[in-house]
Formats: structure tokens, sequence, C-alpha cells
């Protein structure tokens, strides 16, 4: 734009002021010096008519409607989700999904959304260290683990054994079988024998009371005590009925197995 | 123009991961951001590609909006704008654009703007009138620079104040008044053209 005043105006301020003019924000001294410098600079003059034609044109355009469908593929393309109200809108065809992509969907999503919360995690870590220590302290090792067979007969041998050395322990318990002798004792003196035997006759088929039978037999009939005899010959010791023969006493003394 | 705090709120609860908060930004800014996009870029089918780009930057940049720094619709202005620029250059789109001073003064052989501009007689119906004055002055619109059509949108379409303006384009709110009035001259010209050519 040309650099000369006219009425005190240069035609650099005129264009600075011919949008506040057309807007009508110019006081009324400024509005005398615009139209003053317009009616004389041949350059400026024109420009105020065509700024002018130029605004109302563009003041007739009318805002235009997007799309249809262009919230909906705003929507996609940015966070994904396609909400049921835009698709009644604007039905859009749904791409395929795998079946993949569906078990994610349906179960492996929500199970890993659990599974990632720190709650989920304490537990775990809780279960796994009480497991560790319940194994360490029963003399588990990983190591045998791995030797363990896991075929029906070993594991039913396996069982038996276990069986077999828990009763083992239960009766080599000192205690234990001192309470049971005491028990054997207390009922031998309360029960004399030949009328618990006669008893025993009446009822040879009852098959209830042959475990205390095996437990008369295994502690007081069976040859596996140990009887030591010893005869001291003296004058203290021979029988005053009969000197000839010698008194014999016997000990007896019980094996614990 | 907008609830400042309303869209601060909006925008806190998009950050948060709120879709529904992120779907009425859409709703509210989609037109807005159309038809600038329609107006510079002058198809539709540019214009609903360009709208999209400009919604997954924003969707994308939204954390770094900063409210203290300026109004929303600024901001959302703003992206658009450089995305346009970006469109333009890629598109070498400038090569095309004429300008009435660039035709009238440097190139006085070539065909003139308003010979380029389809020649449309006007139809009884007020309507169909208007709506072919319409899209003949939006065809004026794309021969002017984009600089001159970038200002005369953001004043005359989109009802920005000059500051608001020089903040979007980065220039000061002198060179905004002058792009306005030039591009608005332009304009008025070419048109005067056309229809005195039709007439």
């Amino acid at each position: 734009m040309p650099e000369h005043t006219n009425n005190g105006m240069q035609c650099n301020e005129f264009d600075l002021l011919l949008s506040e003019a057309l807007d009508g924000l110019l006081s009324r001294a400024e509005l005398d010096r615009f139209e003053a410098h317009a009616r004389a600079c041949k350059t400026c003059g024109p420009l105020v008519a065509d700024a002018e034609a130029g605004r109302q044109w563009l003041k007739g355009l009318m805002e235009v409607e997007p799309p249809a469908n262009l919230v909906n593929n705003i929507l996609a393309s940015t966070t994904g989700v396609d909400t049921q109200r835009l698709m009644a809108r604007a039905p859009v065809s749904q791409p395929r999904i795998s079946w993949w992509e569906q078990v994610q969907a349906s179960f492996l999503e929500p199970v890993w959304a659990i599974v990632r919360q720190p709650r989920f995690a304490m537990s775990f870590g809780m279960a796994f260290f009480a497991l560790s220590v319940s194994l360490t302290v029963a003399g588990v090792k990983p190591a045998d683990l791995a030797q363990i067979s896991l075929r029906p007969s070993a594991i039913r041998r396996t069982y038996y054994n276990t069986q077999a050395r828990v009763v083992r322990y239960y009766d080599n318990v000192k205690l234990v079988y001192d309470v049971q002798a005491a028990v054997r004792g207390i009922k031998r003196n309360l029960n004399p024998a030949e009328p618990a035997r006669s008893k025993q006759n009446d009822h040879k088929n009852d098959t209830t009371q042959q475990p205390e039978q095996k437990q008369e037999r295994n502690y007081s009939q069976t040859g596996d005590q140990l009887i030591l005899a010893s005869a001291q010959l003296g004058p203290s010791v021979l029988n005053p009925v009969n000197p000839d023969l010698p008194v014999v006493s016997v000990t007896t003394y019980r094996r614990i197995v | 123009m907008e609830d400042v705090q309303v869209v601060a709120m909006l925008v806190r609860r998009c950050i948060a991961g709120d879709a529904a908060a992120w779907e009425e930004i859409v709703r509210t800014y989609n037109r807005r951001i159309y038809n600038i996009c329609y107006r510079f870029a002058g198809s539709s089918e540019d214009a609903q590609d360009l709208t999209q780009e400009v919604f997954i930057k924003m969707y994308r940049t939204l954390p770094s909006y900063d409210s203290s720094k300026g109004a929303f619709v600024t901001w959302v202005t703003t992206i658009t704008r450089n995305l346009l620029v970006d469109h333009f250059r890629k598109t070498k789109q400038d090569r095309m654009t004429d300008s009435m001073d660039s035709t009238s003064s440097e190139h006085e052989d070539a065909q003139p703007l308003s010979e380029q501009i389809p020649d449309q007689s006007a139809p009884p119906d007020a309507h169909v009138h208007s709506r072919e004055v319409s899209e003949t002055v939006h065809q004026a619109l794309a021969k002017l620079s984009p600089e001159l059509r970038e200002a005369v949108i953001l004043r005359d379409l989109q009802d920005m104040d000059y500051k608001e303006i020089a903040a979007v384009l980065r220039v000061p709110e002198g060179t905004v008044k002058s792009r306005i009035n030039r591009g608005r001259a332009e304009l008025a010209r070419l048109l005067q053209r056309t229809y005195r050519q039709v007439m």
C-alpha cells in the first residue's frame, strides 16, 4: 500500500482503521478523518467499498451441515467406541471380529482386570508363601516332586507305605505303650482269667472280641517274649517242704519292638 | 462465547478417561471445525477427513491444553488452522491458487478468475438462487490466497475477534486487519466480475 498522506492520515493507518470502521467501532473524530482520507485517496477510496461488499458476500454464506456420520466416525477413530445411540443414527458396518478377539473381550479381559488388582496379587502372594512354608516344614523338596511317579500302582504303594510308617511311629511311642499296658493290667485285675475265658467260649463267633484276643496273644502267650530262668543253689533257697528240689524263680522281660 | 469453567471441567473429565465428556466435546465443536475445513479446503470430502484429523490430534494433545493461556475454542481453532496449512502444503494447492492482484497485474494474458468460475444462470426459485450464490461465493473464496482466506474465514464466518485471530495465526493484530481487508476486497472484486459477465 502506498505510503502517502491525505488529510493527516497515512494509507497504512487507514488500512488498520478500515476493519473497525466497517464494524462501526470508530469514534466520531476518527471516522471523520477516515472518511476524509477515503474521499481524497484514489487507492484507499475504492478499498472501502470493496471490503464492505466482500464482507456482505461472506455474511450471506450459510453454515454448512456436517455429514450425519461425522461424529460417529470421529468417535470411532479416537476412542474406538460406537455407542448404540450413534449406531441407531448412522449405522455403519461392523468389522469382523475373530474368535480369539471375542474370547479376549468376553473372558480374558475381565479375568485380567481382576488379576491386575493389588488385592488379588496380595492374596496370591500370601497363599504362595503359606504353601511354601507348609511344604518346607513337611520336608518336601522341589527336587523330590520331579521324581514322583503318578502311576496308580505307585500311588497305592506310597499310600500304604506312608500308612504303615504312621502306625509304626504311633506304636513306638513310649507313652502310648505305657498307657496301653496299664489299661490291660487294670482289666486283668478286674476280670479273672477263667470266667473271662468261658465267656469268650460262649461268644466264639463274636468278632468284636478278636482284637482283644490278639492283644493277649501278642503280649502273654506268644514266643516273642524273652524268658530268663535261673536256679540258685544253696541252703537259704531250698524248698522247706522238699529240700531236694531247688526253688526256681522266673523273671520275664518284655521286649519293646 | 464459551463457559470457561464448563469447558475446563469437560477437558479434565476427558483426560481422566470419561468417554461421555469426549463425546460432548466432539458434538460441540465438530460443526465449527467442519465449516472451517470446508471453507478452507473447498470440498466436503477433504473437510470430513481434515475434521477427523483435527479431533484425533485434539484427543492426543488434550492434556497439553492450558486454560490459563487461552480459550479452548482458540486452542481448537489453532489446531485446525495448523492442520489446514499442513494439508495445503502437502497438496501444493498454493501453486494453483491465484489471487486477484496477481492476475490483474502480473499475468494480464491469463484467464481471469471470473472466467474460471462456472457460469450459472440465476434460477427463478429464490431458494435455489440463494444456494447457487452461496456456491459461487464459496468457489470464489477458494481462489483467495491461503493467508487472506484463513483470515476472512475466522473473522466473517467464525466471528472471532482480531485478538483471537492473531493468536491463532501467530501474527500481529495489524497484520490480521490488513489481511481481512484485502481478503474481503479481493473476494468482492472477483464476484463483481463474475456477475458482470453473467449479466
